[in-house]
């Protein structure tokens, strides 16, 4: 029946008039006076999430007319990876400012789903900036993103067994493998040296060490890209030789990431552990076997060498698609301001990339450790910089693997990546 | 009167469904494996079968594609016969034969996940179960030639009881009579199994396969978290090997042609299956 249909169309018809209208409304009010809402994405933190809480809740008194969500993303940062790539491809407007790993900025930069912060951050406030993180953040002279913390490669060593045995802190790495190899030679049951061997980005930040402590790289003095150099072939020999050769290393280290590695030295089983600065509080706490008995320092070098820690870190960026882009601006100086940093380094134990904090009387008071680590910070050293980064070290996992569990040698694995890399360096031209 | 073509219009909807969430995702990843797309590089350009040609010099493509061949059929073969020995203990009466049966599903009922940490555990050279059972220090996972075969064991153990469950009801089908009469005949037990409960299982078995070598060939969770395709790539299978292609570096082209590849075998296995059980 043709009238029935006349009359149920204006039905409809008149119910979205009305819905467009009301909606206009809204739209309009918000503009004027109603809250925006903001949406911060982040790993998970220390302190659990009421800590975080709390600053933004500062952040919103300071702010009327903001608010701030913040929504955690899984724990593995290949995950996180994973959310943003898809979700930024797609230009979602579902957030507004994001955490990223120190590999990452370039990359996302280069894609063009960051937003320039080179305003917001202006260049007399980066000089109290880490060299290394603010060169992470750095794309073709903008800034994409502002430090947020901080972490580098440490060695932490039992000061307890050092003691019994009158030995030194190691400075080198043939040092630390004499002192380990004296120790187990007393110690039944211990480890020597334990560190991430496992196929995984970890395994990369590892074996980088080696080679910036042993004067290598993987970037030539001209800039561009080059594996093939003795300095890298001796570094990885010699992280087979821990395992193989010296055994001050146990096999297991080649599928072992840091929560590995963290237990077993946390047990007291280990001598040595090349670790990230988060394990120090979870020794220091109460009922840990290894409290008080563990000391940390910077990683050796070989002799005549410097030592290298591989930088880690998060930074702060806001998404090139949000809607609300000032709002975004604000939460990120606000979250990387010198009180935010200090505050989560006070109360959450983090480490802070602004180096006046580091001769803060308040933060030397409380938490002498991070202070500690000043030096390692600033000689901590990026990895290869480069927008590619995350396609590069696709090639160097399995083949550093295959170096430290002796399926290839050393010089068959840095060939390979040789050529593997310069056909990826060459995608952009042809 | 039914209105001849009347029957189709009530199965549009779904074809639709189905048309939305299968079949243009499908098309799409194949339209994406004819270009050069990058993210990083804001390069999206047609470049026809070359992603494909190559697929056949990547040596790590080729590897990746014979360690899941390897793990399919090494894990599938043992879910077989694992599975048709349970099925046939359980299928028996005794007592606690409920209380077995839930036992032997829980394997299955975890998740992939937590069933591949748990395992990890066990394999750890240090403190795992594993190595202080037998007695003896190998590094499981870290080894080139144990860690897929590690791999298949936790997958053999999570998925036999899948392949039991199957062949119990399809044991359940089997007519009484037939073994009756062949009691009666007097066939002995060897010669039931093979002339009786094989040939009568046969639709059943090769639906367990179906299934099992589907999802044997897509195998990703339970490797990944096991040793994340290590050491060297030695344990990575196709479905590894295309995401860390499509979403750790970001080479949307080059990850969909690895990801059709996956598809067509999956494809070609399961008309092989098919055809065999239309026979």
């Amino acid at each position: 029946m043709p009238h029935k249909t006349l009359r149920r169309f204006f039905a409809v018809a008149s119910m979205l008039v009305l819905a467009i209208a009301l909606f206009a409304c809204k739209a309009q009010k918000e503009g004027t006076q109603e809250a925006i809402t903001i949406v911060f994405k982040h790993g998970k933190l220390a302190g659990g999430p009421e800590a975080m809480r709390l600053i933004l809740s500062r952040f919103e008194a300071e702010n009327p007319g903001i608010k701030v969500k913040d929504e955690v993303l899984p724990a593995s940062t290949d995950e996180q990876h994973q959310f943003y790539v898809i979700n930024l491809e797609a230009r979602s407007q579902e957030f507004d400012v994001l955490s990223m790993d120190v590999i990452w900025v370039e990359e996302f930069a280069r894609a063009g789903w960051l937003r320039p912060l080179d305003e917001v951050f202006p260049p007399e406030e980066r000089r109290d900036f880490f060299h290394g993180p603010l060169s992470a953040v750095t794309y073709r002279d903008n800034v994409y993103a502002i430090p947020w913390y901080i972490d580098a490669g440490l060695l932490y060593y039992r000061k307890d067994l050092l003691e019994r045995y009158s030995l030194p802190v190691p400075r080198t790495w043939e040092e630390l493998v004499s002192t380990a190899r004296a120790i187990m030679k007393e110690e039944r049951g211990l480890y020597g040296f334990i560190w991430q061997g496992k196929q995984y980005e970890g395994l990369v930040c590892n074996v980088m060490e080696y080679m910036w402590s042993r004067g290598g790289g993987l970037i030539g003095e001209d800039g561009r890209f080059n594996a093939l150099k003795k300095e890298n072939v001796e570094a990885l020999r010699f992280m087979y030789d821990l395992i193989h050769t010296y055994r001050v290393s146990p096999p297991l280290v080649t599928t072992a990431v840091e929560e590995t590695t963290r237990h077993i030295f946390g047990s007291g089983r280990a001598i040595f552990m090349r670790n990230w600065p988060y394990a120090w509080n979870i020794f220091e706490r109460e009922g840990s076997p290894v409290k008080g008995k563990v000391g940390v320092t910077v990683l050796p070098a070989f002799s005549g060498y410097r030592s290298a820690s591989t930088l880690g870190g998060w930074q702060l960026g806001v998404n090139r698609y949000s809607k609300h882009p000032e709002a975004a601006e604000k939460l990120v100086r606000y979250l990387t301001s010198y009180r935010v940093q200090k505050e989560m380094s006070i109360k959450m134990g983090y480490r802070p990339p602004r180096r006046s904090l580091y001769r803060d009387e308040e933060l030397r008071k409380v938490q002498p450790f991070i202070v500690r680590l000043y030096d390692v910070f600033e000689h901590a050293r990026p990895r290869p910089e480069s927008p590619f980064y995350m396609m590069i070290t696709q090639v160097l996992q399995p083949e550093f693997s295959a170096a430290i569990t002796g399926l290839k040698s050393p010089e068959e694995a840095l060939r390979s990546i040789q050529r593997q890399v310069e056909h990826i360096l060459t995608m952009e031209e042809r | 009167m039914r209105q001849k073509g009347e029957g189709y219009g009530f199965i549009v909807p779904a074809a639709l469904v189905l048309l939305f969430v299968t079949i243009y995702p499908l098309v799409y990843v194949f339209w994406l494996s004819l270009h050069r797309k990058h993210l990083i590089f804001q390069i999206s350009r047609f470049s026809g079968l070359e992603n494909y040609l190559f697929l056949l010099q990547d040596e790590r493509f080729l590897r990746a594609l014979w360690n899941t061949i390897y793990f399919t059929v090494v894990s599938v073969g043992l879910e077989l016969t694992l599975g048709l020995l349970f099925a046939l203990v359980l299928q028996g009466a005794f007592a606690t034969r409920g209380v077995v049966r839930a036992l032997v599903l829980l394997p299955w009922a975890l998740p992939t996940v937590v069933s591949a940490r748990m395992w990890e555990w066990m394999y750890n050279t240090d403190f795992g179960i594993i190595n202080y059972l037998l007695g003896v220090d190998v590094n499981w996972l870290g080894s080139p030639f144990w860690a897929l075969n590690a791999a298949i064991v936790m997958d053999v153990w999570k998925t036999t009881p899948f392949v039991a469950l199957i062949l119990m009801a399809g044991l359940q089908v089997i007519p009484r009579e037939l073994y009756q009469s062949a009691m009666v005949d007097g066939a002995g037990s060897l010669y039931i199994f093979l002339r009786i409960t094989l040939p009568m299982l046969k639709p059943v078995i090769l639906v367990a396969l179906l299934f099992r070598t589907i999802d044997a060939f897509r195998v990703f969770d339970a490797i990944y978290v096991l040793t994340g395709g290590g050491p060297a790539n030695t344990t990575e299978t196709l479905s590894i090997y295309a995401y860390k292609v499509l979403f750790q570096t970001l080479q949307f082209g080059y990850g969909s042609a690895i990801a059709m590849v996956v598809f067509l075998c999956v494809g070609f296995i399961s008309v092989f299956y098919v055809r065999l059980l239309s026979r």
